[in-house]
């Protein structure tokens, strides 16, 4: 039908959808440099709205409010997340098939519904709502998405090298400190790697969940974009972009180690 | 004295599947002991066991005099060699022989002096920085070798552990295996479902089928004297002739009287066999002298008159065969002399076969089931067409 | 004594993630569903006794309005998230092996990216006084007065941007593992290369499909954030509607109603999701498709 081999239609989709997917966030890069009152409208390069948010005191304290519930309930879901995965990959019980339906639900339960049920928990059982409640509101779909990314790692290698560490003369406790543990490390970072991302971007579950004095960053350019200054979300959003280049390049260097020793 | 090592009863299942149905057997201090049977005939099983990855379900493993069945593996002085070698893809070749004498809390002076003397043993000290992902599965192997034999355990166990290399360093690996056996006089309990490997490796052979054992004995013992039909089958190739007992002959034979045959066969009788009593008769295909003319009449020589349906020629030795009667009969011979001077054998012609009286082996146990074992060429070509993936006749080395 | 050993290893390492998401995401859950049968009071709190009520109200005609959007938008959301992931899913799976990665990191920065700045960034891109908006005004496409943003097409198209990902992901990955000389093949029995695409590639990718499907689908029906955002009150969703009835009616049951209606919604896929899967290997196109 035609002189070449392939048809270069979904070439060129395939560039259109990247457009797609570029644009508004180069959009977005560019004019947070624009020195325009009016983020709309260029008037010319400046780093004024960088400078001026390093003075907005409250996003620091919302920074620091993400950064600490980010951090430990990346920590937390890291936790459970292995030793459910571990559980789940070791053991063919019948409790292991409820578990693994109990770990797989949050992953196709919509925000909105998670958000919603853990409200009405807490006030239920009337927890004051904030930064105690955001924390456990984060492990609960942390968990999940950690568990999975185990689970995988642990699925491509192979059981024998646990089995050699014991006929070796390890105890379960030695031949997971010494074998599976550092085997699966670059799975568990990389499953944390995704929980801290996913707490720190979360907005949806966080806004049902959140109490006076919690607001997180996510929650603050919420408000902003409702009611702020265009400039600022666009000098921070371009931090934020920043920030996730590094992470998502940081997992694909680790993400590459692990492909060379496994 | 007590058995060096000792199985006793043993019995396992998975689920509905009876893996190990009362096995019992002792291995000798020093000896290579092979498991050898079809992929799924138990041996893992059997091997898995003795290193306490399984627990059986009945019976008890005694090593030394000592009843080790409730040890777990840690605790046990034997070490395995895994299908894949199973080595710790985070720590370089060093490291993974290192790795059982520091949990032993072994001084770090001689864990570094018994390391070096490994790495001289298995010739892989330029590689000892290097990852399991950097070096070829033959180092892979002595790698494997090493991190077990440093800890000097009572039974080396092998689990198929050159199922994952090409022919030729298979073979390499089998002779250097066999010279660090020699060198270290370790026991070792070799699993392989490869009888060219169990043949040439071991003292004695255990053959395994569906959990249970067949035979045990020397490599020479199994091959000449097999017990079962599957014994005589899956190690080597046969023929299976089926008949009863006709009349006892002088000293120590029988004649046999095959309904396709006009004439009784004769046989050497070391079962002691009565008249009436049905047997099987294997003729290993090499036994046999085959020629266009009738050979000289011999007291102990039976023969048979057929026609070539197929001829294969493989370099070494041409395999024919030769319909008799119902039977086709598998025929193998070496060619001692230049084959070109000869006149060559050919399809459709009308040839005598002879054997020798003892050549003949009289089975125990016999199972219809047994003969698909052997290679036997399609009847027609044609016939199979259908299923062109499925070519049976590499079965035994395929697996 | 082993097996005991066993079983408690077992507990020990199953017992911290179950406890804690039964307490925190199956209890609640099943929270909501009860109190979907209470009444409310007037308090903003949860009345006593049981009531179908609620139920009832969601007959009023309000409801069906935003249920009949919700399934709508978000069907349409999936169709085009699909269409445009096929394609590349397709061409990044016959791109060269080591322009793979690369192409798969593209597609995966944005998705990495602060949900809310790009939903905020089209806000910015579709501004009365943005560059777009201009560029269309001087082809003479839109007129001045036209707004881009609050219609329920500008939601459409924010949803579509936020979920396709979602969708190019599953089909790329099922893309890698199809066997391309199966295409060869079929344009050598003669098939059209369009022909050999739609029924040898597509019934090849069926399972990469309908995970695009539900991993676009799910989400997009318990939108909250970008029809708030982006849409106005014709484009509100049952999720705008769970939020409201929460944050601002305060009225509990209500939004515990519609939040059970959207499970049911997730559901629904969820379950069929087997039945389209089917058990064979996603290698191997059946006979009858191929034929």
């Amino acid at each position: 039908m035609s002189a070449s081999r392939r048809s270069l239609f979904p070439v060129a989709m395939t560039a259109l959808v990247l457009l797609f997917l570029y644009i508004p966030i180069l959009v977005l890069i560019l004019y947070s440099f624009n020195d325009g009152r009016f983020s709309v409208r260029w008037d010319h390069a400046s780093l004024k709205w960088y400078r001026r948010l390093l003075h907005e005191r409250a996003i620091w304290h919302a920074l620091r409010n993400s950064l600490l519930i980010a951090v430990t309930a990346t920590l937390t879901s890291t936790v459970l997340g292995t030793t459910a995965a571990l559980a789940l990959h070791r053991y063919r019980s019948r409790l292991q098939k409820v578990h693994y339906g109990l770990v797989y639900a949050p992953l196709v339960v919509p925000d909105i519904l998670a958000g919603m049920s853990l409200l009405l928990l807490f006030v239920a059982c009337g927890v004051q709502l904030g930064m105690s409640t955001i924390y456990l509101a984060h492990v609960s779909f942390c968990v999940s998405y950690v568990t999975m990314v185990v689970l995988a790692r642990l699925q491509d290698f192979d059981v024998s090298v646990i089995e050699a560490a014991n006929d070796l003369g390890a105890n379960t406790w030695q031949a997971t400190r010494y074998v599976l543990l550092p085997l699966l490390l670059p799975g568990i970072v990389a499953g944390g790697l995704l929980a801290f991302t996913l707490s720190l971007d979360d907005f949806v579950i966080t806004f049902f969940v959140s109490g006076p004095g919690s607001t997180t960053l996510p929650l603050y350019i919420y408000s902003m974009i409702r009611h702020g200054n265009p400039p600022l979300i666009n000098a921070l959003s371009t931090l934020l972009i920043a920030v996730t280049f590094l992470a998502v390049w940081g997992s694909q260097r680790l993400l590459a180690k692990q492909r060379k020793d496994g | 004295m007590a058995e060096f090592l000792e199985f006793r009863d043993i019995k396992k299942s998975f689920g509905a599947v009876q893996a190990v149905d009362g096995v019992s057997l002792t291995v000798q201090r020093g000896e290579i002991f092979s498991l050898l049977g079809p992929s799924g005939c138990g041996k893992t099983t059997l091997l898995r066991m003795l290193a306490g990855f399984e627990a059986p379900d009945q019976g008890r493993i005694l090593l030394n005099g000592v009843d080790i069945t409730d040890q777990p593996p840690h605790k046990r002085q034997v070490n395995t060699i895994f299908q894949n070698y199973a080595l710790f893809p985070h720590m370089n070749v060093r490291e993974n022989i290192a790795f059982g004498l520091k949990l032993a809390k072994v001084s770090r002076k001689e864990i570094d002096e018994r390391v070096d003397a490994m790495l001289e043993l298995v010739q892989m000290r330029d590689q000892a920085k290097k990852r399991p992902s950097e070096i070829s599965g033959g180092q892979k192997q002595r790698v494997a070798i090493a991190r077990a034999l440093i800890l000097k355990p009572q039974v080396l166990l092998l689990d198929e552990p050159l199922a994952a290399l090409d022919l030729k360093l298979r073979q390499r690996m089998l002779l250097e295996l066999d010279l660090i056996h020699d060198e270290v006089g370790i026991t070792f309990l070799y699993v392989t479902h490869d009888q060219g490997e169990a043949m040439s490796l071991s003292d004695r052979v255990a053959v395994m089928n569906s959990g249970k054992i067949e035979q045990i004995g020397t490599p020479i013992e199994v091959y000449e004297a097999p017990t079962s039909s599957f014994v005589a089958a899956f190690i080597g190739d046969t023929n299976f002739l089926e008949g009863a007992v006709a009349a006892l002959a002088d000293g120590d034979y029988c004649r046999v009287r095959m309904p396709e045959f006009e004439s009784p066969l004769l046989c050497f009788n070391d079962k002691r066999l009565s008249v009436g009593n049905r047997v099987y008769l294997s003729i290993r295909p090499e036994k046999f002298t085959i020629s266009r003319e009738q050979p000289q009449p011999d007291r102990l020589r039976n023969m048979l008159q057929g026609k070539v349906e197929d001829v294969i020629y493989l370099g070494n030795v041409t395999k024919y065969w030769v319909r008799v009667g119902e039977y086709r009969i598998s025929v193998s011979r070496q060619h001692n002399r230049f084959l070109l001077d000869e006149q060559p054998i050919r399809w459709e012609d009308d040839v005598w076969i002879s054997w020798h009286a003892d050549d003949g082996f009289m089975l125990e146990r016999y199972s219809e089931s047994d003969e698909d074992l052997l290679q036997v060429p399609p009847e027609t070509v044609f016939e199979t067409e259908e299923e062109p993936e499925d070519s049976s006749q590499d079965g035994e080395d395929r697996r | 004594m082993n097996q005991r050993r066993r079983a408690w290893r077992e507990i020990l390492l199953t017992a911290p993630s179950f406890g804690w998401l039964v307490v925190l995401f199956v209890v609640p859950t099943l929270v909501v569903f009860a109190i979907a049968f209470k009444p409310p009071d007037a308090l903003g709190g949860i009345g006593h006794g049981w009531t179908l009520g609620t139920w009832r109200h969601l007959g009023n005609p309000n409801y069906p309005a935003i249920i009949w959007r919700t399934l709508w938008m978000s069907l349409v959301t999936t169709a085009l998230c699909v269409l445009l992931a096929v394609p590349t899913g397709y061409c990044m799976a016959r791109a060269p092996r080591r322009w793979r990665q690369p192409l798969m990191l593209l597609v995966v920065v944005p998705f990495w990216t602060s949900f809310l700045v790009r939903v905020f960034a089209w806000k910015t891109l579709l501004h009365p006084d943005g560059a777009l908006k201009r560029l269309l005004v001087a082809l003479h496409l839109v007129a001045d007065s036209t707004s881009l943003l609050y219609r329920p097409e500008t939601v459409l198209l924010v949803l579509v941007y936020t979920y396709l990902p979602f969708a190019i992901l599953p089909v790329y990955a099922a893309s890698e593992k199809f066997d391309f000389s199966l295409m060869e093949a079929a344009q050598d029995l003669g098939a059209h290369r369009f022909r050999a695409f739609v029924s040898v590639f597509l019934p090849g990718i069926r399972r990469g499909l309908l995970t695009a499907v539900a991993m676009v689908l799910i989400p997009a029906l318990g939108s909250y954030v970008i029809p708030d955002v982006m849409g106005g009150t014709n484009s509100e969703m049952i999720g705008n509607k769970i939020a409201q009835r929460t944050f601002v009616d305060r009225n509990l049951p209500h939004a515990s109603a519609l939040a059970t209606l959207l499970m049911l919604a997730v559901l629904l896929p969820l379950a069929l999701y087997p039945l389209f899967a089917g058990r064979n290997n996603d290698q191997k196109p059946d006979r009858k498709e191929v034929a």
